[in-house]
């Protein structure tokens, strides 16, 4: 909201605007302490001691502190090589699935294509059937996308759900502003590019962010479609199997004299959450910019 | 224009493409690599288990390689289960050289994935003498042939016992040392010794009120609740029947007269309030934190699915000088039935092992490999480490180690740098080949008692025992089909028995709970009881008996 | 911008529009005009078939008796014994009728609260009280469920949060251990999504209220409307087509319950309500190694869904509201 409105407001605040206030405020602190305690206690038990954790009683700070939990995380194999890859995939995925979806969505967006209903039912479909986990396989297999870094760029380019939001968002722009365009003889694509796509950034940012965290939360397709390749490895698929070899701690006696591994699944668990948040969490006040953008074009607009 | 349009909109695409091209395809494993001017085969392993994976640049199994010539770079399961592991395995019809399949070991050998071993055997003997003709011969399928090595349980020397790794009626000393270290023998007596210390001693010592008895029921975990019927009446870990070693019979323990009246006496201690009224919601994770707060003065479980971090927490908050660990006791319905909770002995699970694909490109190589690796130098690199870095030799020629020793052992980072059991490959437990030495430093037996916590080591002495396996006493395998387990975990929705025995798993989750709490006992028996049969048990029995009759007949043939 | 004209003139406007632009057939001489449309929705359906179409060839998985070394050309045939299977399955119509109430209190209660949150906090002044709530909002997202559901655990033990205060307060005599039954487990898996999700599934809602136009809220303001007329003349109005275009799209997902969180926080006691379709595709199709029966119960949910979405679709496109297709 501008400056020019809030003024506007102080002028006339009635009664029941006040009391909207109040409750409002009042919710969203209520909102946010529900919300952020199970995140400080993740926090918490990410940097307490993990045999410690498991006496119960610990809510807002650590008793035991340590940094074990982030040692143990940080010292994983292929960590690195995860990062990286991790990160790539995000950047391009992320830009590809993004132009793809966007494109296709100005596409059924158009209100005189010849198969406006039948794009979009096509891929509507695609949303709630697939064919299951083997014949997958077999088809990315026979594309040659096993052990390859496109596999997690090629087949998630297009998400139905994405194209429907951007497609909603377009339907919403005023037709008048690419009737002008074609007048001036610009064709298809220019109007694309040049008119749509600008007044779409605040749904480009929203998606954008959508398609980046699924893209550096995955681990199941690395998993999957590049098990023997470490060079093609994942983030979260490295920390996958971290878990697994925490929870999987040695079955001899040693364990239960050693007083210094002190790491559990859930310590473990705890500190790798909050390291894969990090960077997504501190992305988001970026994307906000565009939000905010979003909001000047169409005030400049009318 | 429009053309040059279209070509900017797939410039990303395409860019992206050309670009990442580049850095894909490298990912095969290459055969070879040379180190020091020495060869090195490598090798690619999947094991359709949860595992530790060790660091690419891991020195024990740079030291292995150059002893072997050979490396194996291992991957574990994770996040799926083994069958839809090796099912995407089948499907995409890629193998890796080496392979375990665990729970999907039967689909491998359907899909022909696997390498048919026994034309080798005779040219590696350490393969070779891992197990005897008999046992070999266990290992054939219905083709004739050997297709895996099962990996574990198998003594080089005399088969050396210390913790009791199995199900036992737990306790903790604390209770036993109160009542002055009584015998305890039956399922009556030792819910009437908690009761009783439970009255004397309703807290702990800080305040903190006593659960005398929990149960975990979470998921597959359930053995908790379920199976102690087996135990009572004094036969061994079948794992999911009873099979009389006298008769021969697969007889199902779910509804004898011992487990009605055990599923009474929890009833009855529910109500008492001795049964912790959380234990059928708790999850695994609540169990074992309700543990190592050391409130929990007795349960059923097996050692391996409690004890490692429960110990460790006990330790940290100096519980051990409370009594607060626990120690099994030999329980049975009946004074004068003989316990079986302990079984000696090597327990051959000739259900899966190593395998070797068809996919693997040298198995002789690949044999090789595993010949080696039980050789005796190797097998101490796996299992102890290196000497005076992992551990010492005394005067007396045993090896043990020093506190910091152990705790690097058990440090994960460490770990993952420096050791490398090869854990799914073959190897060796019980007395090693130098006769004074175990194979494993966890059953060395000093190296056992030196990591003793004080309140267990003094139960054990007024026990007259040494070792928690002397607290409940061993007994000799029951018979060639033991343990039946093995087959009943190959068992699936594909035969009428596989299909009852799955619904028999469901049913009892949902209905033990309520049989344990309902106010009428009597009625949610009867109802159990009623559901239960409506599972046609008797297939499944049928399926098993089978099982053990050919197991019986093998055994027979290989004797002759 | 044109969705954001107040909701009366709205409810007028498209379907005159739409009704007129229908009746006026496209011309040839347009459709040669689409050509770059043409060639380019041509390249996504090639892709979509590739990628999306192609692989239900493995549907045929649910008509055999499939068995991974035989693949799917040479599987036994055994028609559509496997959907009688399911059918006559009394557990798996339990199943059923739990993933449709849990789908439909899901889709109730994640949905009125995101679109709740995303206006109330857009009435927010304060450009950084509004931007620390939504930062904060969404981090439950990024929590794994198996980290939820032991956090939730925890709260509602029989010592937990939950029946502490409860008690304390004399609500309650005596703690209740919530899981133990079956009444609360379908509220409780709903808070669970409703915690979880709220923040993050207002960001798409947040992200249409900053495209209307502030001109309109200026507009009303001079007007003299107060806050809870530009709510719903305004904001509503303005985000209505992502509503329902989300609305039509969730319709299609109830069968989609969910699987990890019923599976985390189910246990015996509750089985009869925790259990999704999803689970019992794991229990007795992977596990199994069933896959045809896992396959048989996919194509039910895909073709539940499918009506689900062409019903909902029709209704939507009679209420004169944006649609799917």
């Amino acid at each position: 909201m501008d400056k020019r409105m809030i003024l506007h407001e102080k002028k006339k605040t009635s009664l029941s605007d006040k009391i909207f206030i109040v409750l409002n405020t009042v919710f969203m602190i209520l909102f946010v302490v529900i919300t952020l305690y199970p995140v400080l206690n993740t926090l918490v038990l990410a940097f307490n001691n993990g045999t410690d954790s498991l006496r119960g009683g610990l809510y807002l700070w650590p008793r035991k502190w340590t940094l074990k939990n982030f040692n143990t995380v940080l010292h994983k194999n292929n960590l690195l090589i995860g990062a990286y890859i991790t990160v790539l995939r995000t950047v391009f995925g992320t830009l590809t699935a993004l132009a793809a979806n966007a494109l296709l969505a100005y596409i059924v967006s158009r209100k005189r294509f010849l198969f406006k209903k039948e794009l979009s039912l096509f891929w509507v479909i695609t949303m709630y059937v697939n064919g299951g986990m083997i014949p997958t396989f077999l088809l990315y297999k026979g594309l040659g996308l096993t052990n390859s870094f496109m596999v997690y760029i090629i087949p998630g380019m297009i998400g139905a759900f994405y194209m429907l939001v951007i497609r909603t968002y377009m339907g919403g722009i005023p037709d008048s502003l690419e009737e002008s365009a074609q007048l001036d003889g610009a064709g298809e694509m220019t109007i694309f590019i040049r008119i749509i796509s600008p007044l779409c950034k605040p749904v480009y940012a929203t998606v954008a962010l959508f398609i980046a965290v699924g893209h550096w939360n995955s681990w199941f397709d690395a998993m999957l479609y590049n098990r023997m390749s470490t060079s093609l490895t994942t983030l979260q698929y490295e920390l996958m199997k971290l878990l697994s070899s925490v929870m999987n701690q040695s079955t001899s006696i040693q364990a239960m004299k050693d007083s210094a591994t002190a790491v559990t699944p859930t310590s473990v668990r705890a500190a790798a959450t909050i390291l894969t948040m990090l960077p997504i969490v501190s992305l988001y006040p970026f994307l906000q910019r565009y939000f905010v953008a979003g909001l000047t074009i169409g005030g400049v607009k009318e | 224009m429009k053309r040059k349009q279209l070509t900017a909109a797939f410039m990303v695409l395409t860019m992206a493409a050309a670009t990442m091209m580049g850095c894909a395809k490298d990912a095969q494993t290459s055969k070879t690599t040379t180190d020091g001017g020495k060869e090195i085969r490598e090798y690619t392993a999947f094991f359709a288990v949860p595992g530790n994976e060790i660091n690419d640049d891991n020195e024990i199994q740079q030291m292995i390689a150059e002893i072997t010539g050979a490396k194996v770079k291992e991957t574990w399961l994770t996040g799926q289960t083994a069958e839809e592991a090796v099912g995407t395995l089948i499907a995409g019809g890629e193998y890796p050289d080496f392979i375990c399949g665990s729970d999907g070991t039967a689909q491998l050998y359907d899909a022909g994935a696997l390498v048919a071993l026994d034309d080798y055997l005779d040219d590696y003997p350490n393969i070779k003498n891992f197990f005897t003709e008999e046992e070999w011969d266990k290992l054939r399928q219905s083709d004739g042939h050997i297709y895996w090595i099962p990996q574990f349980n198998n003594s080089y020397g005399e088969n050396i016992e210390t913790t009791h790794n199995d199900e036992a009626f737990w306790i903790q000393t604390r209770v036993l040392k109160w009542a002055g270290y009584p015998k305890i023998t039956t399922m009556d007596e030792y819910f009437d010794l908690i009761e009783r210390y439970n009255e004397a001693n309703p807290t702990m010592e800080d305040g903190t009120a006593n659960i005398p008895y929990t149960i975990l029921c979470d998921d597959w975990r359930y053995f908790c609740l379920e199976n102690a019927p087996l135990f009572l009446d004094g036969y061994a870990n079948d794992g999911s029947c009873i099979v009389d070693p006298k008769t021969e019979k697969v007889i199902d323990y779910n509804m004898t007269p011992t487990a009605k009246r055990y599923f009474q006496k929890l009833n009855e201690e529910f109500h008492k309030g001795i049964v912790d009224p959380e234990s059928f919601t708790q999850i695994y994770d609540e169990y074992i934190a309700k543990l190592s707060t050391g409130r929990v003065l007795g349960m059923i479980d097996q050692w391996w699915n409690f004890a490692y971090t429960v110990n460790d927490a006990l330790k940290q908050q100096g519980l051990e000088d409370q009594g607060c660990n626990y120690v099994p006791l030999p329980i049975t319905i009946e004074k004068g039935v003989q316990n079986n909770w302990h079984t000696s002995g090597d327990t051959l699970n000739v259900g899966s092992g190593l395998s070797i694909s068809v996919d693997c490109k040298d198995v002789e190589g690949a044999l090789q490999f595993v010949n080696d690796l039980l050789s005796e130098e190797v097998i101490r690199l796996r299992h102890w480490g290196v000497k005076d870095v992992d551990y010492l030799v005394g005067d007396d020629g045993l090896f043990y180690r020093t506190d910091e020793m152990r705790m690097e052992a058990a440090n994960t980072a460490y770990k993952a740098s420096h050791l490398c059991t090869y854990s799914y490959f073959p190897t060796y437990t019980g007395m090693s080949q130098d006769g004074i030495n175990a194979c494993k430093p966890e059953i060395q037996p000093l190296e056992f008692l030196s990591g003793l916590p004080k309140n267990v080591q003094e139960c054990l002495e007024a026990y007259g025992c040494k070792t928690y396996v002397d607290m409940i006493g061993t007994n000799p395998i029951p018979g060639p089909w033991y343990p039946i387990y093995s087959f009943v975990g190959t068992m699936t929705t594909a035969t009428e028995g596989g299909t009852a025995w799955t619904k028999i798993g469901e049913l009892k989750h949902e209905y033990l709970p309520k049989v344990v709490m309902a106010t009428d006992f009597e009625e949610a028996w009867t109802e159990y009881q009623e559901v239960y049969n409506g599972c046609n048990p008797q297939s499944f029995l049928d399926e098993v008996q089978a099982e053990v009759d050919r197991r019986i007949e093998v055994s027979k043939q290989s004797a002759q | 911008m044109s969705i954001a004209v107040s909701g009366k003139v709205k409810t007028k406007m498209p379907t005159d529009l739409k009704g007129k632009e229908k009746n006026r057939k496209i011309t040839w001489k347009e459709v040669k005009k689409q050509k770059v449309l043409l060639f380019l929705s041509s390249l996504f359906v090639l892709y979509g078939i590739i990628f999306c179409y192609l692989p239900l060839v493995g549907w045929l998985m649910a008509f055999q008796n499939y068995k991974p070394k035989e693949g799917f050309f040479h599987s036994q045939f055994i028609g559509l014994s496997k959907f009688v299977q399911l059918f006559s399955d009394d557990l798996f119509i339990r199943v059923i009728r739990n993933t449709l109430a849990m789908g439909a209190i899901n889709l109730v209660a994640t949905f009125l609260t995101a679109i709740i949150f995303a206006i109330l906090l857009n009435e927010i002044k304060s450009k950084k009280g509004k931007k620390v709530v939504q930062t904060i909002s969404y981090l439950p997202h990024f929590l794994s469920w198996i980290i939820v559901t032991g956090i939730l655990h925890d709260a509602l033990s029989g010592t937990g949060i939950v029946n502490d205060l409860l008690v304390r307060f004399h609500l309650l005599k005596e703690p209740i251990n919530f899981f133990a039954y079956p009444k609360y487990f379908w509220g409780i898996v709903a808070f669970a999504n409703v915690w979880k999700e709220t923040g993050w599934n207002a960001i798409i809602y947040l992200s249409a209220i900053t495209g209307i136009d502030p001109s309109l809220y200026e507009a009303a303001a001079i007007d003299g409307a107060g806050r809870w007329g530009r709510i719903k003349h305004i904001t509503l109005p303005g985000i209505k087509p992502t509503i329902i275009i989300l609305l039509l799209m969730n319709i299609g997902n109830v069968l989609n319950a969910g699987f990890e969180v019923q599976y985390l926080l189910g246990n015996g006691l509750v089985k009869s309500v925790s259990q999704t379709i999803d689970i019992y595709v794991l229990k007795w199709g992977i596990s199994q190694g069933d896959y045809s029966l896992g396959t048989a119960a996919g194509i039910f949910k895909s073709m539940v869904s499918i009506i689900l979405i062409v019903v909902a679709n029709q209704m939507a496109k009679r209420a004169g509201e944006e649609r799917l297709f």
